[in-house]
């Protein structure tokens, strides 16, 4: 993949460029090369804008700050310290990339920031430095600044110059957001767009590679910003600051698509061609108007964009589109503009014209065949022998050991607490794992059991106590550390990501897993996970198209593949029936098998007679008991917390299979 | 004299912004719409105001008896379409930002982008002061104070006391369980949604009697309105009563002692130390362990944790 855009993007950039430099040759209109250069400005803008709000869905009023910024040093400089332009671009990239980083170091630091409080505080940043500017004469002073045309290369007129350099600034905005979709940093951006905090337990440092994302946002945004500043030629704090850019960049990427690195090309491509014939025919006063009903129509009714679309439909726009083309040259309406505009918006309504309003016949060609949706039974039962390498990959360096009192700790807790206000969900507790153990975590329901995993994993800090995992401290360590440090869980609701296949959602957790591997080898290496917990023929599926019980399993099968030392399983058979039960226990017994330190919580005590060797029961945030299963499940105390008073007669083993 | 009058005359203008936050908060707070077209609806009854005032020669204040139903029928429509297309609270952003834009660009192609003030002759109040020993209170600000602080408590009364108060509060705390018992969450939703456009209707009066008005003026109130709802707590109606008061103030404080176009910069700078520190909002009663609680959201690593209780707000 990479590869191909090592070739593709500089022969698109050569091919473009040959335009305006044999422009007289070719006989381009020196209108379309003006055009052109536009275009290219607000590809890098909506491109630049997608990394950081497509990717991460970190959604940004704020990209007029970037851009902004960008301008301005490039005005100042060239005008007030009669700095070289060229020199001015670097200096602007580093501006913007620390305002980037700023904003991102307040914003991504806390957990209230996400979601619409982000959007608010990037709406406010513009607003923030339009008034630094306008009260800094140093700066504009509310007079605005005229910014001085470069000294050209011979042979190019200023419009040339312009479009050879925005021509530059969008290839390479465009092959970073082509390389970022293509690597490691793109999906770690996919999976927080998904699920973040599920993504920092599997290993993914979040606030890094959000920081990274800003970063390259605001470094793209503002040397655009800069080649902007010689459009304008006179900048005004108004105009730079005002909403038009950050509104424009979101109708682009939200039109094209935003999960995909040609979505905001394609949708500036539209936008800008056809706001330029609009200006043309004299309809400016309506532009917003349009614009503001398309974003409010596609975030409705097409959110996942024109890409998405013309992916779904390539035989009916293919179609359409050359058949528009066609007669549009055929009948030679306007000028070579007005037909491009003509075929898009023809094609874009094709694509996303409702298909219950085709003719029947017409409806089945226009789809592409749909993919095969996994006709699951229940539950496959998972292929009985593993393959012997299989166990072999799995089982790590952690050695198979008997759980005996000699094995090295696991983890490690001391006074362990939680208090949510006033509440004690967990009180002081001490804890020892050791390697190779098989441990049941029980309690009746909010005696502290999902919190001591959700202190064990990070997920939530300690209010008192600390927590060592193999001798290390790991008490403040953020989630994704600890999962490095050898800790991996599941959630008692599965929390896939969504977007990803079954395939991709193992791989994402190879790839940022205790030991990180390449993008290439986690996605060859995922197979074999899913082979393990029996899903391998689901790979290509999607998590909504598999039953609860499949969604379990790629619990479990994500979390190992993060290669823990110690596995937290959170419920991971709540809602199964007997059959899954089974099939689950299984499973479970394999991955202890192959190594891995594992603490289960159930609450069917059937299951954790079957699986542990050791069983720790907690209540109201203490420990009630701990020991092994038979002495424990006989406990009284645990009788009676289990049963009421009254149940001690029963033993305690014919309590099996209830729901305690 | 000049900071103590400041504060005065600033907190008055605070009933203005408080007045404008009052409806985007509650819905925000109890449809979970964060609708930025109720900036377009305040536009919509400034120039309301202004046109009344200036055809028919109508006392601004009595305007609002055609605009205020008008914005309730708006507001509440608004409401079907994000109620019926299924909208989260962010996508509910991104589609009120269009509707918003619409508005905007609509006014200015009817009423142009001059500057519009309505006639001193009908506007009687706009240049009248009322002194009190050194103070000066300016009519149109006095005004706007009263009407903030009546209304707002006015709501804050019925949301507490009635029936469909009662209701509402209920259906913001749990949708699906208020509609297990009974409560038609679409009609009320349109309620509250006409009420906040009832209430951008009156910001709208209030501000077209005190400024002149251009078609971009949303734009500007964004920030400090968005300062007062966050600030205030949202979805909390005497919390944004105070904040409003209390950023109209700092407002004009810094537009005293520094310049005028710092004040945005000082405010801002202000609501982003204040989500940072109290991102629940400044007057929201803490339960349980009260600071340790920020604290605690930080790590030394600096990521941010998910806790049980943020994971159910955010669905």
């Amino acid at each position: 993949m990479m590869r191909r855009g090592l070739i593709g993007f500089p022969l698109v950039l050569l091919a473009l460029a040959a335009l305006a430099v044999f422009q007289d040759t070719l006989g381009v209109s020196l209108y379309y090369i003006t055009v052109l250069a536009t275009l290219f400005f607000w590809v890098a803008q909506a491109t630049s804008w997608n990394i950081l709000s497509g990717y991460s869905g970190y959604f940004s009023f704020g990209q007029g700050a970037f851009v902004g910024v960008g301008v301005y040093t490039t005005a100042v400089l060239t005008s007030k310290h009669d700095w070289n332009f060229f020199l001015t671009l670097p200096v602007a990239a580093v501006l913007s990339t620390l305002l980037a980083l700023g904003i991102g170091a307040v914003a991504f630091r806390v957990g209230a920031f996400r979601g619409a409080t982000f959007a608010l505080l990037t709406l406010a940043v513009p607003f923030i430095l339009a008034s630094v500017a306008r009260l800094t004469s140093a700066i504009d002073g509310g007079q605005g600044v005229s910014v001085p045309v470069p000294e050209l290369p011979e042979p190019l007129g200023f419009q040339q110059f312009l479009y050879l350099v925005m021509l530059v600034i969008a290839i390479v905005a465009v092959a970073a957001a082509y390389a970022i979709q293509h690597s490691r940093f793109g999906w770690a951006l996919a999976a927080i767009r998904d699920n973040e905090d599920v993504a920092e337990a599997l290993g993914v440092a979040t606030f890094r590679w959000k920081m990274l994302a800003i970063a390259v946002t605001g470094a793209i945004g503002g040397v655009a910003g800069s080649a902007w500043a010689l459009q304008f030629g006179f900048v005004q704090v108004e105009v730079i600051f005002g909403l038009t850019v950050p509104l424009l960049v979101i109708v682009m990427s939200v039109l094209g698509g935003r999960t995909y690195w040609l979505g905001p090309v394609l949708g500036a491509t539209v936008i800008v061609l056809v706001e330029d014939r609009l200006a043309g025919g004299g309809y400016e006063s309506w532009r917003p108007i349009i614009f503001g009903g398309l974003l409010a129509l596609m975030v409705i009714f097409a959110p996942e964009g024109l890409w998405a679309q013309l992916r779904a439909r390539p035989l009916l726009t293919g179609a359409v589109g050359a058949a528009t083309l066609l007669v549009v040259f055929v009948a030679g309406i306007g000028d070579v503009l007005d037909r491009i505009v003509l075929t898009m918006l023809v094609t874009g309504v094709a694509a996303f014209w409702p298909l219950r309003l085709l003719p029947a016949r017409l409806r089945r060609s226009a789809a592409a065949p749909p993919t095969p949706v996994a006709d699951a039974p229940a539950s496959e039962p998972a292929s009985p022998e593993p393959k012997a390498e299989v166990v072999d990959a799995l089982a790590t360096d952690v050695a198979v050991s008997k759980s005996g009192q000699d094995a090295p700790l696991a983890i490690e807790c001391r006074g362990l607490a939680r208090h949510y206000g006033g509440v004690r969900a967990l009180d002081g507790l001490d804890l020892q794992i050791r390697q190779g153990e098989l441990v049941g975590l029980i309690g009746p329901n909010g005696s502290g059991k999902t919190t001591l995993v959700n202190l064990l994993s990070g997920a939530v800090r300690p209010t008192r106590g600390s927590i060592h995992v193999a001798g290390r401290d790991v008490t403040r360590l953020a989630p994704h550390a600890i999962n490095h440090a050898g800790v991996a869980r599941t959630y008692q609701i599965p929390r896939p990501f969504e977007s990803m296949t079954l395939h991709d959602n193992v791989a994402m957790a190879i790839m940022f897993g205790r030991k990180p591997d390449s993008l290439a080898r986690a996605r060859e290496r995922a197979t074999e996970y899913l082979a393990f917990v029996g899903l391998k023929q689901h790979a290509a599926s999607r998590p909504a198209d598999i039953n609860l019980h499949q969604r379990q399993l790629l619990e479990m099968a994500r979390a190992l593949a993060t290669d823990p030392k110690v596995l937290f399983l959170d419920e991971s058979l709540a809602g199964l029936n007997p059959a899954e039960i089974d099939n689950a226990v299984e499973v479970v017994r394999r991955i202890h098998t192959s190594g891995v330190t594992i603490v289960i919580v159930e609450h069917l005590l059937r299951v954790v007679n079957l699986l542990a060797e050791r069983v720790i029961v907690l209540n109201r945030g203490r420990l009630l008991a701990d020991g092994d299963t038979q002495t424990v499940m006989r406990d009284p105390a645990v009788v009676d917390v289990y049963l009421g008073k009254s149940g001690r007669t029963v033993p305690a083993n014919d309590a099996g299979g209830e729901h305690a | 004299m000049s900071i103590a009058q400041a504060l005065i005359t600033g907190a008055m203008l605070g009933g203005m912004y408080a007045m404008m936050a009052v409806g985007l908060s509650v819905s925000w707070g109890m449809l979970r719409v964060i609708n930025l077209a109720h900036f377009g609806l305040i536009l919509l009854g400034a120039y309301g105001t202004y046109q009344l005032a200036t055809s028919w020669s109508i006392n601004p204040i009595v305007t609002i008896v055609i605009t205020a139903p008008l914005m309730f029928l708006l507001g509440a429509a608004l409401q079907w379409i994000y109620d019926r297309t299924g909208l989260t609270e962010f996508t509910s952003l991104l589609v009120s930002f269009g509707v918003l834009i619409i508005i905007v660009q609509l006014v200015h192609n009817v009423w142009t982008a001059d500057f519009r003030r309505i006639d001193p002759a009908v506007n009687t109040y706009g240049t009248k002061s009322w002194f009190v020993g050194s103070f000066v209170f300016p009519y149109p600000r006095l005004i706007a104070f009263v009407f903030g602080v009546v209304v707002i408590v006015g709501a804050w009364v019925l949301l507490q006391r009635t029936f469909v108060g009662r209701a509402l509060r209920a259906f913001a705390e749990d949708r699906d369980m208020a509609a297990a018992y009974g409560i038609h969450h679409r009609r009320l939703g349109m309620l509250l949604a006409g009420a906040s456009g009832a209430t951008a209707a009156i910001a709208g009066m209030l501000w077209a009697m005190s400024f002149t008005l251009v078609p971009d003026a949303p734009f500007e109130w964004i920030g400090i309105v968005f300062a007062v709802v966050i600030l205030g707590g949202i979805g909390q109606v005497l919390g944004t009563l105070a904040a409003g008061l209390l950023v109209g103030a700092l407002y004009n404080l810094a537009a005293v002692l520094w310049e005028a176009t710092a004040s945005l910069l000082v405010v801002f700078v202000a609501i982003v130390l204040a989500l940072l520190l109290r991102p629940e909002g400044l007057f929201v009663r803490r339960a349980g362990s009260g600071r340790r609680r920020f604290w605690a959201r930080r790590g030394r690593a600096g990521q941010p944790e998910s806790s049980p209780e943020r994971e159910v707000t955010a669905r």
